[in-house]
């Protein structure tokens, strides 16, 4: 009886630690976070209820329209951004040769260090005298000797290309040997010819010296509703470049469960690379695919980290998130807390992720439908 | 005789050729391949690499951007240990002590038709770095050193008809306290340009050239190199405690992801072998608000998360005689003793466990503790890796929740709220060289373990991504 009973109450035993985390840090949490949004409350007196209030007023407050904005923006461009890479990465590492562990290492580097330390990083490289404004300059004074370098590439392709079509040997465009000879080919005669002075770098012109981060300037200019700020396109590529080596491994995995013969079938059929990889490869993926845009949207709709770093070096609208939005409601720096504000913008925020995720798997798992 | 050599040699037949071509073709390939595998780790680790060489320049915004560094050159850890054992006798770190002579010879150039002019050499009475480190300076070397006669010791005359002047002067340490740094400026008039020094300077262009500066010419072979690094550490001192703030974040970042490791371990694998292998009223209800709670951002939660931990846990931690939470790890542990996730990896791994583990235990009698603790936990070696690399990883990284829980005093920071401190305070001055340097140390745990257990970050991932 007395063994039954301690049976009985082994799963409770060995949840509690977990269900004190889930109920206190988790499920009072959510509760209070609605209560509070529908009250005035600064941290200190206690909660007073006003209804709706603080949800009208998210409405009118322009700064939150601008934080919805830029969120969406940021989820919708990075998750489609990361995807791509991600894929892109995981295919590029899908080699059997050797060394490949050592690249799969240095692909992931910039998934394993904190958000501190590549915010700041890419801070310093977006400087107005940073790395970034000097290989721009570098392009554009070198410019002749880029488009030198991929004409002769081009062409060296090409011939190699047709001499092989001319002795009627099945070739593709980009056959990989072919592209090695042009890429040698093509970088010793620019080397030569920049040597001896034959092609030479543009003179005058001045170094670029774009701001990238305090700056209000947006791209397309004057494009108030679609327009990117230059900080939020910033950060935009360093969130891109930070989490897609995490999905590449998600799709490096998933590339490698897919079993040689159905390669081989596409083989057989005469299907090249390309078509290979949209016909049969892509749809193997699909469920990974799911899986990395959902965990894309997830995160990517609550980033904060990088624009709390970044603070005051950028101007706070063109950067401001719905996850910012509510911690500097909550603790701003000068005024009384606005925890009403604060509660409901993360309500909202909550219900945003929620919504966008039901409709991603909607969308996602009624296209794959219509592909079978 | 030339025609029979001619003759005896082989020609290669059509297969021949045709196979050495393929040969070559693959070997073309796959050299390709490594060829984009290399343009593509300039993408990825290109940016590490050129923080970590900049983070030991003297202006990391230098331009334009150089990859050679004046601190890698071995001519100059050479004069830097001479410089420092003039010092002080001791060369890797130095220090300006009673007794010093430090010789020091430095060469310009002047136009053809100019009469070079004796440089004027001034010891500074320099602040380094932030106004908070002033307070640290005792004694100024310029109150203890007299610089000797500046004396011509060789002139060359070269083919364009300027003139290089080489000059040699000593500093002389007057008094008798030890001054932990000797700075040096010397002044030329307009157009004589500076070519070399025993030490290059730290800063060659100052005053359109007019002036080079030197930060401390005794500084030994160790913080010459790690200048930045160096400042990191010895710049930033609590204004409470006097404590190094810079190594109290990293022992408090040490500590916090000790025991959160340590409180995830143990706890996600109780919780997860439950969901996973026990049967109990509930557990679907569990497992799904589990899920959900992973996907509310943790900006849903964590008002009233810092409410409980501001009235210490429902005022449960007065028990232990502990007003608040906030602003101490206590608080950080206890709001993180297990993650959902971290219980969402053990339960995985516990379902794919075979079933006839837990049967035979179970018909010898074995409680459910006993088959978790016995049998389950010496299995799950990899999960449990993987979760200790996850979380260890997860910790040291994160951000939200220790900005919202640490907010004085400094020396109560973790790294990363550190490095945001670090860059409201050098970053308004663009003085990037200790923010480079505070950054690379932090993440330089990361990168040993990564190196070690490359495996387990792989795997990681995969058991998270499982649930797709």
């Amino acid at each position: 009886m007395r063994r039954s009973l301690k049976e009985k109450t082994a799963p409770y035993v060995l949840l509690s630690p977990y269900l004190f985390m889930l109920i206190v840090f988790f499920g009072y949490a959510f509760i209070r976070c609605f209560y509070f949004s529908f009250t005035e409350y600064d941290l200190f007196s206690p909660p007073r209820w006003v209804g709706f209030k603080n949800y009208l007023n998210l409405v009118k407050d322009f700064q939150f329209g601008l934080a919805l904005k830029n969120s969406l923006q940021f989820a919708v461009i990075v998750t489609s951004l990361q995807t791509i890479l991600a894929l892109l990465l995981a295919v590029i590492l899908n080699q059997k040769i050797k060394g490949i562990r050592f690249f799969r290492a240095v692909y992931y580097m910039p998934s394993i260090t904190s958000s501190a330390v590549v915010t700041l990083i890419f801070m310093w490289l977006f400087q107005k005298k940073g790395l970034i404004n000097y290989l721009l300059t570098l392009a554009k004074t070198g410019y002749r000797i880029i488009a030198v370098f991929f004409g002769l590439f081009v062409l060296c392709q090409a011939f190699l290309v047709i001499g092989e079509k001319i002795k009627k040997r099945p070739v593709s465009l980009f056959e990989p040997s072919f592209l090695f000879l042009s890429v040698v080919v093509s970088f010793m005669a620019t080397f030569i010819l920049v040597k001896t002075g034959i092609v030479t770098m543009a003179e005058g012109i001045p170094p670029v010296e774009t701001v990238w981060l305090n700056t209000k300037k947006m791209w397309p200019q004057n494009n108030r509703i679609f327009g990117i700020s230059y900080p939020l396109g910033s950060i935009m590529l360093l969130n891109t470049w930070t989490t897609a080596p995490t999905f590449m491994l998600l799709y490096l995995a998933g590339l490698q469960d897919i079993p040689k013969e159905l390669y081989e079938a596409a083989a057989v059929d005469g299907a090249t690379k390309f078509k290979t990889f949209w016909y049969v490869v892509r749809p193997q993926l699909s469920n990974i695919t799911f899986l990395v845009v959902t965990m894309g949207l997830i995160s990517t709709l609550q980033m904060f980290d990088q624009v709390a770093i970044i603070g005051d070096q950028a101007p706070l609208d063109s950067v401001i998130t719905l996850a910012y939005y509510v911690y500097i409601n909550a603790f701003p720096s000068s005024v009384s807390p606005k925890i009403g504000m604060a509660s409901a913008a993360a309500v909202f925020l909550g219900f945003l992720t929620l919504l966008i995720v039901l409709i991603q798997k909607k969308v996602v798992r009624e296209g794959e439908g219509v592909e079978l | 005789m030339r025609k029979q050599e001619l003759s005896t040699i082989k020609l290669p037949s059509e297969e021949e050729i045709r196979e050495f071509q393929l040969k070559q073709r693959r070997w073309r390939k796959v050299a390709m391949i490594y060829l984009v595998l290399l343009l593509v780790s300039i993408l990825t680790i290109g940016p590490f690499f050129f923080g970590l060489l900049s983070s030991l320049k003297d202006n990391p915004l230098e331009w334009p951007p150089k990859l050679s560094v004046n601190q890698l050159k071995p001519a100059n850890w050479i004069a830097a240990f001479r410089l420092s054992k003039a010092g002080c006798g001791k060369g890797f770190f130095g220090e300006f002590a009673p007794g010093a002579i430090i010789p020091f010879q430095v060469t310009y150039q002047v136009p053809a038709g100019k009469e070079p002019v004796t440089p004027q050499v001034v010891v500074p009475k320099r602040v380094p770095g932030t106004a908070g480190a002033a307070l640290l300076i005792e004694h100024y070397a310029a109150d203890y050193s007299r610089v000797s006669e500046v004396q011509e010791v060789k002139r060359e005359i070269l083919a364009d008809g300027s003139v290089r002047v080489t000059y040699a002067f000593t500093i002389h340490h007057t008094g008798d306290v030890v001054c932990d740094r000797l700075p040096m400026d010397i002044t030329v008039p307009l157009g004589q340009q500076f070519v070399s020094a025993t030490l290059d300077p730290n800063r060659p262009n100052e005053r359109l050239g007019r002036v080079q500066s030197w930060n401390n010419l005794t500084a030994g072979v160790i913080p010459y190199i790690f200048y930045n690094y160096h400042r990191v550490f010895s710049e930033n001192y609590s204004r409470t405690t006097g404590k190094n703030l810079f190594s109290s974040w990293i022992k408090n970042s040490f500590v916090l992801c000790f025991a959160r490791v340590l409180t995830n371990l143990l706890f996600a694998s109780m919780a997860g072998f439950a969901l996973a292998r026990l049967k109990f009223r509930g557990k679907n209800t569990i497992f799904l608000l589990m899920l959900f709670s992973m996907m509310i951002p943790g900006q849903v939660t964590f008002i009233s998360n810092y409410l409980v931990l501001r009235d210490g846990v429902f005022g449960l931690s007065k028990l232990f005689g502990v007003n608040t939470l906030l602003n101490s790890y206590s608080g950080l542990i206890v709001s993180g003793l297990v993650s959902a996730s971290s219980v969402f990896i053990m339960k995985q791994f516990f379902e794919g466990l075979p079933e006839s583990l837990e049967e035979a235990a179970r018909i010898d009698g074995a409680s459910s503790y006993q088959i978790l603790f016995r049998i389950f936990f010496p299995l799950a070696k990899p999960a449990l890796g993987a979760l200790t690399i996850l979380t260890f990883q997860g910790v040291w990284n994160e951000f939200f929740w220790p900005l919202v829980v640490l907010t004085s005093p400094q020396d109560r920071f973790t790294l990363t709220i550190g490095l945001l401190s670090f860059r409201r305070m050098y970053g308004v001055a663009f003085d990037w060289g200790p923010i480079l340097a505070g950054s690379v140390i932090s993440a330089l745990p990361l990168v040993v373990l990564f190196v070690v257990f490359q495996r387990y970050f792989v795997e990681g991932i995969s058991f998270t991504g499982v649930k797709g």
